[in-house]
């Protein structure tokens, strides 16, 4: 009934899109790089406030816009879309709609979206937004993006008929459709909806940016990535859809999680509240089956893309749990606003997110026939990024326990500053593990053997 | 078939959330707003405007939440919770979800503009310990030389709370009566408060101070001091620390004073209003009462400033006569104008200038305060000799009203 993504290379006819996994998977990279550097400069202005002098561009605002929406658009943008020109057209048997179109996608994302959206919120046009902090121009151009999309990557799920769709493919969809759905309740109604009505809509968008564009995007990677390189179907293609149809209709309606004790009329948090108490459940059976699909592969198997996904899934897990308990009204109470909260959100964008695209970028470049692939350097950037992320998670949820103790004692607000400082220290040395990391995923991805001397070596062997 | 269903029922959930959790909630808030605000806001005026874009820009929402929750640890610190009403002309909101520095949403009226511009100018010389970035390029190369930008974020800051405070108490009366909620605990908890901004930095005019610890730990003063106070008073304590250049009046010359106990104390818990010298409530007590011993100490070298005569009578009819109105007769700074001033008037009786001190006070006024220079009206033998006087005032610890 529904199709296992293979492990044979892709039909010749369908090689036309190399050029942009290629394209892409590099330029998420190098904005990968560019956007850490704005958080760890971020980071280190706190323990070095004086560290940028008064150079406007560099302050801690700007610089936090430009790498939150850098993590998203950029590196997780361009590695799902590689991903997808990976996958579309082995799921579907038929390719992307056009290269042409591609190319236009990939200017119209890196140089129309990223660069622009950079250089203006660093020169201070923004919009004071949750991940929604680039301005309105570029939104516009996001939307046309997102349009261009899925004109580019649905039409050949489609032409074959849905009745045929692996789980992957419905995550690919879904993703596409609703992000442009979603995009606008954080972008736009806000602009137009004032105060406490425009922070409810901005929860939607907070809580659906994760939902309903990286999370189905990272969860299509691992649905992917778990059978075609075990080459074993998934545990159970029902749980599958469960957990699918679950998500799409629990993941919308946890934005005002982010808002409890607000005036937002209580109804609104507590549906909020159960809804992702719900979405706890959903992701125990999606992870159940993504876990139970992988037995005797070892957490940490050989192949270092399906390492990656595993340890994705695990993350995912844990921070979604993290997340059912943080919307929990006596749990917010303590940890809303702390430092929990920034490990928590690197803990799904860095843990769960990151280690799905950068599963994805390995699993595809190893089948790319003219892509280099260092599979050495790809396993040292699984553990130094993993190290990485435990320490910055482990730490920053710490942080966050000290701080809502102390605000919660009515000590002084400084003595809260004063005692998150180790914590930030150890936050901003966690990244010298994490950046190595993604220094190897780069030598992972423009060394070593180019496919075909990679066939030979598994011929002689 | 049935995924076609399916796929329809994802639009149809994806239409509830934004129906359940947006469009539901902003019609309750719409009509919240309408029924509780009063009825003619005041707007922001446009430098007010320009600020909030300025403020957006930089991010300071990323620090500093602008909602004061529902919980009684947030209105401990900060003061009412946030009614829908408040927050009608925020395009876009500025909420937040991290607060590294305090929330804002009552910070108007907590500061003066003239410690807010220092503070945006160079943060660490108004708060040590702060991590707050420098925002220099608000300014023409001095905290008293904003540029437009920085002239409107802090007329922007200054008008966070304001409508409540404006709207109360008719405003209150007027919220808790439309909120048709006495059995809606939550709902209550806005209308709780004695005062809509609880900010423990708020210097007010008066207030009980409580009883301190009797012997104040020097020693841990003087870090406290250092970590606190320095920025403004100095590390001598002679009100020449790195804001002190912006500050208007200027920072408290602390070792050139001798104060007695109950007046620093007092001075710490209740701020000077009207200057930028804040209040220290959020302090525990031992903190407050080492930060007295510390003070003290800082005025330790009276001892070569005792050339005061006493008992000098032309000096109490120059007081009798030119002083009286502001100081009072006994020299408690309670005279029958000093209410109407915007900065309590010394009370001598508690706190003894230098010699150096009050002569300059006397021969060139206190900028930005309403003692004004008084060489053309009195003698310098007058001046001499009220300067004596007033310093013959001091009690020090002893019970007030000994004269």
């Amino acid at each position: 009934m529904n199709d296992t993504p293979s492990d044979t290379a892709r039909p010749a006819a369908l090689a036309i899109d190399t050029q942009l996994i290629r394209a892409h998977g590099l330029a998420a990279i190098v904005t990968l790089l560019i956007a850490a550097t704005f958080g760890i400069v971020a980071s280190l202005q706190l323990i070095d406030p004086g560290l940028t002098g008064d150079v406007t561009w560099l302050s801690w605002g700007r610089l936090r816009f430009a790498h939150t929406q850098g993590i998203m658009f950029a590196w997780l943008g361009n590695a799902f879309f590689a991903f997808l020109y990976h996958a579309v057209p082995i799921l579907t048997g038929r390719p992307v709609t056009s290269a042409r179109l591609g190319r236009w996608l990939f200017g119209l994302w890196n140089f129309a979206v990223i660069m622009p959206g950079w250089i203006l919120v660093l020169a201070g046009i923004s919009q004071p937004l949750e991940w929604a902090e680039f301005p309105l121009v570029v939104d516009a151009v996001v939307v046309i993006a997102l349009l261009l999309a899925i004109v580019q990557f649905l039409p050949p799920f489609f032409s074959r008929g849905i009745e045929h769709l692996y789980v992957s493919s419905w995550y690919i969809i879904g993703a596409l459709i609703f992000t442009a759905l979603a995009y606008p309740m954080g972008n736009l109604v806000p602009e137009l909806v004032p105060g406490a009505s425009g922070a409810a809509f901005s929860g939607l968008w907070i809580h659906d940016a994760v939902g309903l564009y990286v999370t189905p995007l990272a969860l299509a990677v691992i649905y992917f990535v778990i059978p075609a390189s075990t080459r074993r179907p998934i545990y159970s293609h029902f749980l599958s859809m469960l957990g699918f149809w679950l998500l799409f209709f629990l993941y919308p309606l946890n934005g005002t999680h982010h808002y409890v004790f607000s005036v937002i009329p209580m109804s609104a948090q507590l549906t909020a509240i159960a809804a992702s108490t719900l979405l706890g459940v959903d992701v125990v059976i999606v992870v159940a089956n993504l876990l139970l699909s992988v037995r005797g592969s070892g957490v940490f198997p050989r192949d270092a893309g399906l390492r990656f996904v595993i340890m994705s899934t695990i993350f995912y897990l844990i921070v979604s749990v993290q997340g059912s308990l943080q919307a929990q009204m006596s749990i917010n109470q303590a940890v809303h606003f702390t430092d929990w909260v920034i490990g928590h959100s690197h803990l799904a964008m860095l843990g769960f997110a990151s280690f799905a695209a950068a599963g994805g970028l390995a699993h595809a470049w190893q089948r790319l026939p003219i892509a280099r692939y260092n599979e050495r350097a790809i396993s040292w950037a699984f553990w130094l990024m993993l190290v990485g992320v435990l320490v910055m998670v482990i730490d920053l949820t710490a942080a966050g326990i000290v701080e809502s103790a102390l605000w919660r004692s009515g000590a002084p607000w400084l003595d809260s500053v004063v005692a998150a400082r180790p914590y930030w220290i150890v936050r901003s040395l966690s990244a010298i593990p994490i950046v190595a990391g993604f220094v190897a995923l780069w030598i992972g991805l423009t060394t070593g053997p180019d496919a075909d001397v990679r066939a030979r070596t598994t011929v002689a062997s | 078939m049935a995924y076609l269903v399916a796929s329809v029922a994802g639009v149809v959930f994806f239409a509830m959330s934004v129906v359940l959790l947006g469009v539901l909630p902003t019609r309750a808030l719409n009509a919240d707003m309408r029924a509780m605000g009063p009825a003619k806001l005041p707007t922001l005026t446009a430098s007010e405007q320009r600020g909030r874009i300025v403020y957006a820009r930089e991010g300071c929402a990323y620090c500093h939440t602008q909602q004061v929750r529902y919980v009684h640890a947030d209105m401990a610190r900060f003061g009412a919770p946030t009614l829908a009403w408040e927050t009608q002309f925020d395009f876009p909101q500025m909420w937040g979800t991290r607060r590294i520095g305090p929330d804002l949403a009552r910070e108007g009226g907590t500061r003066p503009d003239d410690w807010q511009f220092a503070h945006l100018y160079a943060p660490r010389t108004v708060v040590p310990l702060s991590v707050m970035p420098s925002y220099a390029s608000l300014f023409d190369g001095a905290a008293n030389q904003p540029t437009n930008d920085g002239r409107d974020l802090v007329a922007y800051l200054s008008t966070l709370g304001r409508a409540r405070e404006l709207a109360a108490p008719e405003g209150e009366a007027r919220a808790r009566e439309a909120c048709h909620c006495p059995d809606d605990e939550m709902a209550q908890m806005a209308f709780e408060m004695k005062e809509l901004n609880a900010h423990p930095a708020r210097a007010r005019r008066t207030g009980p101070v409580p009883a301190l610890p009797s012997a104040g730990d020097r020693a841990a003063g003087l870090q406290l001091y250092a970590n606190y106070c320095a920025g403004c008073h100095g590390a001598t304590g002679a009100g020449d620390g790195p804001a002190a250049a912006g500050l208007r009046p200027r920072p408290s010359n602390l070792s050139a004073h001798r104060y007695a106990t109950d007046r620093i104390a007092e001075t710490l818990w209740n701020g000077v209003a009207g200057t930028s010298m804040p209040a220290w409530r959020d302090q525990p007590l031992d903190r407050i009462a080492a930060l007295v011993a510390a003070v003290q100490s800082l005025g330790q070298n009276a001892s070569v400033d005792e050339a005061s005569r006493s008992g000098d009578d032309l000096g109490a009819r120059v007081y009798a006569a030119n002083c009286v109105q502001c100081h009072g007769e006994r020299g408690a700074g309670d005279g029958f104008s000093a209410a109407s001033l915007a900065i309590a008037p010394t009370n001598f009786l508690k706190q003894q200038p230098f010699q150096s001190v009050a002569l300059r006070a006397l021969t060139s006024g206190i900028d930005g305060t309403s003692m004004a220079p008084w060489t053309s009206r009195l003698s310098e033998a007058d001046i001499t000799a009220v300067v004596h006087y007033v310093r013959s005032l001091y009690t020090g610890d002893a019970k007030e009203g000994r004269r």
